[in-house]
């Protein structure tokens, strides 16, 4: 432990270490993508530092300006591990950006076009970045690499490290088309939408167009 | 690779008369520039747009700008110019049911016209899909065998040799025996360049159901379902047999030797291929002879014609700075004139310069590929975001008497996931998440899915994607068509283009069909169909519209097409099936603008093939007019440029 850290501040480890578990990589993995301090920075600039230690840095000082809400909280570190996954600090709830009164537009941007490459979506489905790390000649025409199940992705990160949030205990996903409809995104309602302003499948009236279907 | 004939400034062109000026340096100027340069004319290009995408470390910068864009849109590699604006997909916004137009077109149809293009070295080749399949034979007389659109004057076999000679240019990967399946005409032993682009593993997947009968209601009629690869510009491995047996060497990168030479899987074709293994016409431009200039930030304000009709002035404005139009205007001569900057931008010149139109038709018969998207999830991992967009389709419902009664269309199969209906894979991301709140603002409750739990659900979610894209045919509809805006111009005082767009019910019959086989073959792939296209809280989808009481959205293709037709006649059309314009004999116009009718085909490889059977013609003409006087006098003098006796009047052609 101590080597890979030596020259990395302790603040950028902290961070990490909150990152592994809202993830769902190894410390390793994340200190791989070399986006570690870049993100941290970016997090931080984004948030404040008051803002950052009271709802990240664990420092038991508590907030400086009373409390923010669970929900903000929740918010910020669901836009950290997306900020994690694609390389771009989102767009987050309104009402989080207002609670936090943060002088930023609240737009997605990459973070830079080296995150982009790095963003981890594209592992966690045994991909590459579309135009990035490409894989080889012929290599669309193979089976799709075989996918850690959830076990194996939740013994890798455990080990000596705890987390400082708990494992899913029920089964990540459900059966029924309509709650798998809740955990989609719907169309885009122009060319482009942003990510995190997507509406969700199961709010897009997913009345099938086709009166006919499910008659056949 | 030779090394190219660098792009110039304006200043920097030696004179100011050349044998041919050509405006826009895209797929179609290139090729018209690189056959009459090896013919040893002195060829000027002006292309509008900023260059440096010639060499490695401008086009990696282009590459980097795509990687750092949020909206991978199709010019997300490209930056905005203000000095020679373009239209972008990011323009177009619902309003209500309908849809408002920022940005560079101006728009006023029904329904938006929802493509882009490119205004840069280059041009919209650059962020191309690279998908090369011909036309069908029976495309070409629509309005003959099934009485809808408009016929073209000239036939498929009068441009098979010419597409084969695009199809060495560009280097065409595919196979043969499947198109010739489809109804195409080659000749005995033709194979293409190289060998077919390996089929995508979704492909093999949907194989399964070769055989298989679906039903189309609208033409009541069934289909069996056969998976067909698709022809590509893009490198592959080599045919020894090309040829008879000369084989083919792959061209790869400009600027960078010795790479990309063959597609490794970057997925990313649109915008932008980062090792170049896509052909783009820089390739063609890096082989331009010395007799060809390429000035860029040139931006061509009108032609001028003198009373024999001939063009006889190019004018246009020069900038330093893509962020600001200050320019100065120049001038230049050519002995013939060939607009090559897109079906829209060449219809807008020759609208400005008040050319041409003796028909009426210029600007008339926009066309684009109106594109059904579907998307579902699989009951199996298929390996989505791999290789190239679409890598092979079902093309049963392109052709035959079907046609009659709807819209045919081509189906694609989409080697991206949901990328283009949903905004995956990092809409995925969100959604899991919960990230960025309910529909009323507040931050969303906790679903409970967070590390190993989000890690697994993105994995099994995102591997299963499925999405097929329907791309309907559009006939030729003189109600779809482009103007001039004279309230609104750009930077440079140019009317920008104003755009009136629908889709005809014959479309959207298509769109019917389309849409019971797309459910027919998700039931049989056994894949949950998520396809949606439903308005939410009074506001419509881009591009939504209601036909027999069922909701679509239709995505353009980027497919411009029309807007300089081509036909027998001059009272009908505006270019003759050598794309010279009928009004003007030392005037052409080159590029999908003069396409009759595009089918169910990606147009760029006819395009390319009307270009190169364009510069024989144009080739013809020069040397006509650089014939030597005889002292019978039965030839022109070349002093006088009088229109050469040899060269009148525009031959007929036969079908």
């Amino acid at each position: 432990m101590a080597s890979l850290t030596r020259h990395v501040s302790p603040n950028v480890v902290s961070f990490v270490e909150y990152s592994v578990s809202r993830t769902g990589f190894t410390r390793f993995d994340l200190y791989a993508t070399g986006m570690a301090e870049l993100y941290y920075d970016t997090v931080l600039q984004q948030l404040g530092l008051s803002d950052y230690e009271a709802l990240i840095g664990g420092s038991d000082t508590g907030a400086l300006r009373g409390e923010i809400s669970e929900a903000t909280r929740l918010e910020v570190e669901r836009a950290i591990t997306y900020l994690w996954y694609t390389g771009a600090w989102p767009r987050i709830a309104p009402a989080a950006h207002a609670e936090l009164r943060r002088q930023q537009a609240n737009i997605e941007f990459v973070v830079s076009p080296d995150a982009y490459t790095e963003g981890l979506v594209w592992r966690a489905f045994g991909g590459h970045p579309a135009g990035a790390k490409p894989p080889g000649f012929g290599t669309w025409s193979d089976p799709p690499s075989c996918l850690p199940d959830l076990d194996e992705i939740t013994t890798g990160i455990e080990g000596k490290h705890r987390g400082s949030a708990p494992g899913p205990t029920a089964p990540v996903l459900p059966e029924s088309p309509d709650e798998l409809a809740a955990l989609l995104p719907g169309p885009a309602w122009a060319y482009f939408v942003t990510p995190s302003a997507h509406p969700l499948a199961a709010e897009s009236n997913t009345t099938k167009s086709n009166p006919l279907e499910g008659t056949s | 690779m030779t090394s190219a004939a660098a792009t110039t400034t304006a200043r920097r062109t030696p004179r100011r008369r050349h044998d041919v000026i050509i405006v826009g340096a895209g797929m179609a100027g290139s090729l018209v520039a690189k056959e009459l340069g090896r013919q040893g004319w002195d060829v000027l290009v002006l292309e509008a747009g900023n260059g440096g995408t010639d060499t490695w470390p401008g086009y990696l910068d282009s590459v980097n700008t795509f990687h750092g864009a949020v909206a991978k849109v199709p010019n997300s590699a490209y930056r905005s110019n203000s000095a020679a604006p373009f239209p972008d997909v990011l323009d177009l916004s619902p309003k209500g049911m309908g849809y408002q137009a920022g940005g560079y077109l101006r728009q006023n149809g029904e329904l938006p016209y929802s493509t882009d293009y490119l205004r840069a070295l280059g041009g919209s080749a650059m962020h191309w899909l690279g998908a090369t399949p011909r036309m069908l034979p029976e495309d070409f007389s629509s309005k003959s065998t099934w009485g809808y659109g408009r016929d073209w004057p000239i036939c498929y076999d009068t441009l098979e040799s010419y597409y084969r000679a695009a199809e060495r240019e560009i280097g065409v990967a595919g196979d043969v025996d499947g198109q010739r399946e489809l109804g195409h005409r080659f000749p005995e032993d033709y194979t293409f360049p190289m060998e077919q682009i390996p089929p995508s593993y979704l492909d093999e997947v949907c194989r399964r159901l070769d055989g298989a009968e679906v039903t189309d209601p609208v033409a009541k009629k069934d289909f069996a379902l056969k998976v067909t690869g698709l022809p590509q510009g893009r490198n592959s491995t080599p045919n020894h047999r090309y040829e008879g047996g000369t084989g083919y060497r792959p061209k790869g990168a400009v600027g960078l030797p010795n790479y990309g030479e063959r597609c490794v899987g970057n997925a990313s074709c649109i915008p932008i291929c980062p090792v170049q293994a896509k052909w783009s016409p820089l390739r063609t431009q890096a082989e331009f002879s010395d007799t060809v200039s390429v000035a860029t930030r040139c931006v061509v304000t009108r032609l001028l014609a003198g009373p024999d009709d001939r063009v006889r002035r190019v004018e246009y404005r020069v900038y330093n700075d893509p962020a600001t139009p200050v320019s100065e205007v120049q001038s230049a001569e050519a002995d013939i004139v060939v607009l090559a900057a897109h079906a829209i931008e060449n219809a807008k010149l020759l609208l400005v310069s008040g050319l041409a139109d003796h028909s009426g038709q210029v600007g008339r018969n926009l066309m684009d590929h109106p594109t059904l998207v579907t998307w579902a999830l699989a009951a199996e991992p298929v390996g989505p975001f791999r290789g190239p967009a679409h890598t092979s389709g079902w093309e049963v419902f392109r052709s035959g008497p079907a046609r009659s009664s709807r819209a045919p269309f081509r189906i694609e199969i989409g080697n991206w996931g949901w990328g283009w209906s949903t905004g995956a894979p990092m809409s995925n991301v969100a959604a899991l998440l919960g990230l960025g709140g309910a529909p009323d603002g507040s931050a969303r409750p906790d679903n409970g899915i967070r590390g190993p739990g989000l890690r697994y659900a993105l994995g099994f979610l995102i591997s299963r994607q499925i999405q097929l894209q329907f791309a309907v045919e559009q006939p030729a509809d003189e109600g779809n068509r482009v103007t001039l805006d004279p309230d609104h111009r750009d930077g440079m005082g140019v009317p920008r283009p104003l755009v009136t767009y629908n889709l005809s019910e014959y479309v959207r019959s298509g769109f019917l069909a389309a849409k019971a086989v797309s459910d027919a073959i998700y039931h049989k792939l056994n894949a949950a169909d998520n396809s949606t296209y439903t308005p939410q809280d009074g506001v419509a989808p881009l591009g939504h519209f209601i036909h027999h009481d069922q909701h679509f959205t239709f995505h353009g293709a980027g497919h411009g097409a029309g807007t300089h037709v081509m036909g027998t006649h001059r009272d009908t059309s505006v270019v003759d099936g050598w794309q010279r314009c009928w009004d003007h004999p030392n005037l052409y116009a080159v590029g999908c603008g003069s396409m009759p009718s595009i089918g169910t085909s990606n147009p760029s490889l006819t395009m390319a093939a009307l270009a190169l059977r364009s510069a024989d013609r144009i080739h013809h003409d020069l040397v006509e007019l650089h014939r030597p006087a005889y002292a019978n006098g039965h030839r022109g003098h070349i002093g006088e440029r009088t229109v050469p006796v040899a060269a009148q009047p525009h031959t007929e052609e036969r079908p």
